[in-house]
């Protein structure tokens, strides 16, 4: 039988920083959008899911939940919440994607929304610090029984931070399970799953779904 | 049994195990915090726990407090207000008088610690008379909003700023930009405390019997300083719109006494006054440490109000989400980001909102009751205080691996 390492669970944390700057209204978004560094960018996009926010927002970032929210600009909302950095060739195009996107709103508006005192966009930015949670899984049906108990954090950082750290391609989930042998069927529907959309619970839930499915003696099975 | 143990009811085995897991990155570092007062505030109370728990996660740390004159507290309440942007009138002499007593205190407290963290402005010049190579790296902590503070007084401590490796504000809105990283950990509560322990049901009907509230009937409730940003007569004109549709209503303020607070007293006033002679509208004047009083009151509640106008992190409303009520707060500061419309309760923009959305509430006791299971989830996962000490945490293995690309420890 051939021998595979076991899955290293890893547990993470944003440190998050204050820039002490804001925007007020879509132009200053524009101008934001234009030149702040891209850690600024990167969390209020990608790693926002790991902030202290309401798990049960609409949008899956922030920029989208400012406009809808904070600006009551819902056209440009719904287009910023349709944004998937993951499938947008990296973060300088993405950023072009935003600029645009907004360039264009700002073109098409009798008056720049502003938004009240107060609910501000507070740029921030931040880095994920990751360490090793000592729990090892050396099978599928171990990881599957202990999926529900893993912290959303680790769960994040194999699978966002991972998409984001990798070729955009794949999770460590599912790169580990395709060398435990899990079916190929398994491991294709893992990485169907569009987790950029969900928030950190839903796509617990999702994956526990699929270990169900394809692991039915694993405590996923009961648990979910 | 460790300190830490008990918090494995509350969070799971799992997150003690972690939290203890993280910290073994950082064990052995010695630390000191530094603050103004060992009792009273809420600075005190977070370093009450804080330490302890640092010490039994294996960093060996100490609090020290810094001492001075009557006129230097003068001095600081001032600086305290000035940040918050209200007022002052300061003279020069009050500006060197604080930084003599921070002068004595760097010679008279032990200090030498791989990480220093110095709480609030009062003793913020620490750094600036204490030898080099003693401290390793400092850290200001700043619990206050100083998003638009004084500009002469923000100019006197921003000039300290330098002599720091970093800054910690509760919330980005709060920060002003400074030339040192400035992390963003927001409060905690404390799970097991008194103000937020489950308390007996005996009990719980003992201190409604006492205050004259009757258990039977819906009950709101507001838990604040008798302060105008936090708008209680905004919450009586919201009661009295209710009353007519809602004649069992009962309304609670509960805060503590405004004796030494002379527009606390003034406040209080306005409030007895608009008051009448209601009988469902209790004002209750609570002892600082009637905290299990608060407790039972707002697990006694049908809905909890915070409906201020300016408002810091709110963790009267932390609180009340992890009973698991449902919250109609102002639409202002750290209420923002804890209210979600429809899902942990409402925000709300008058009096008139306020109301509207009580009798929305009161007239659905399920969508109360799902949205205090949603409100206690989110509390505890992000604002209790094993997150706050993880948080910590993290700014020290910051310190030792400045940067911005992810770190693997």
């Amino acid at each position: 039988m051939e021998s595979y390492p076991p899955f290293v669970l890893f547990d993470c944390g944003l440190t998050r920083f204050a820039l002490g700057k804001y925007c007020s209204n879509l132009r200053e978004l524009l101008e934001a959008m234009r030149t702040v560094p891209d850690p600024v960018l990167e969390h209020h996009l990608v790693r926002c899911v790991l902030d202290d926010h309401f798990e049960l927002n609409e949008f899956p970032n922030d920029l989208a939940r400012w406009c809808w929210e904070g600006l009551g600009d819902q056209v440009l909302a719904e287009q910023l919440g349709l944004l998937d950095p993951y499938q947008s060739g990296g973060l300088a195009a993405v950023r072009a994607t935003i600029v645009d996107a907004v360039e264009d709103r700002l073109w098409t508006i009798e008056r720049v929304p502003w938004c009240r005192p107060g609910r501000e966009l507070h740029l921030v930015q931040s880095r994920v610090i990751a360490y090793d949670s000592d729990e090892r899984f050396t099978t599928p049906a171990a990881l599957a029984e202990a999926f529900p108990r893993i912290s959303l954090r680790s769960l994040f950082y194999h699978v966002h931070e991972a998409h984001w750290r990798g070729d955009g391609k794949s999770d460590d989930f599912s790169s580990w399970l395709e060398v435990a042998g899990a079916k190929p069927e398994m491991v294709r529907q893992w990485r169907s799953v569009d987790f950029y959309f969900r928030n950190l619970t839903q796509l617990r839930h999702e994956y526990m779904a699929i270990f169900r499915q394809h692991l039915p003696e694993s405590q996923a099975a009961v648990s979910g | 049994m460790g300190l830490l143990d008990r918090y494995e009811e509350v969070v799971g085995h799992q997150e003690v195990r972690r939290l203890r897991h993280l910290a073994e990155r950082v064990a052995g570092k010695r630390i000191v915090h530094v603050n103004s007062t060992r009792t009273g505030g809420g600075v005190a109370e977070i370093l009450g726990w804080m330490v302890p728990l640092f010490n039994e996660l294996g960093l060996e740390t100490r609090w020290e407090v810094i001492a001075g004159p009557p006129d230097f507290y003068r001095v600081t309440k001032s600086f305290h207000n000035a940040i918050q942007g209200l007022p002052v009138n300061l003279k020069r002499g009050d500006f060197e008088l604080h930084n003599e007593v921070n002068r004595q205190n760097a010679e008279r407290l032990n200090l030498e610690a791989d990480a220093v963290f110095v709480h609030d402005p009062q003793p913020g010049y620490l750094p600036h008379f204490t030898p080099k190579g003693r401290v390793k790296r400092w850290v200001w902590r700043c619990h206050i909003d100083a998003a638009r503070p004084n500009r002469a007084v923000w100019k006197y401590l921003e000039k300290a700023v330098p002599m720091y490796d970093a800054t910690i504000f509760s919330m980005a809105a709060f920060a002003r930009p400074l030339p040192r990283p400035m992390f963003i950990i927001p409060p905690s509560i404390d799970p097991l405390s008194d103000k937020n322990c489950p308390i007996p049901e005996a009990e719980r009907l003992e201190t409604l019997g006492r205050h004259g509230i009757d258990a039977d009937r819906p009950l709101l409730l507001q838990v604040s300083r008798f302060d105008r940003f936090k708008d209680p007569l905004g919450v009586i004109d919201a009661f009295r719109l209710l009353k007519p549709y809602y004649p069992e209503l009962q309304l609670v303020l509960a805060g503590g006494s405004a004796d030494d607070d002379p527009e606390g007293a003034e406040v209080l006033k306005e409030v007895m006054e608009r008051a009448g002679s209601e009988k469902d509208l209790k004002v209750l004047l609570l002892p600082p440490d009637a905290h299990r009083t608060i407790n039972a009151l707002q697990r006694s509640a049908t809905i909890i109000l915070q409906k201020s106008l300016r408002e810091g992190f709110g963790l009267t409303v932390t609180e009340a989400l992890w009973k698991g009520k449902p919250v109609i707060g102002g639409a202002t500061g750290g209420i923002a980001l804890q209210i979600h419309d429809y899902q942990t309760g409402f925000l709300v923009y008058s009096p008139a909102g306020a109301a509207y959305r009580v009798r929305y509430l009161l007239r659905y006791a399920d969508k109360r009751q799902r949205m205090g299971k949603i409100g206690h989830e989110f509390v505890k996962e992000h604002f209790l205080l094993v997150r706050h000490l993880r948080d910590y945490l993290k700014v020290l293995l910051y310190l030792d691996h400045p940067g911005m690309e992810t770190l693997v420890v």
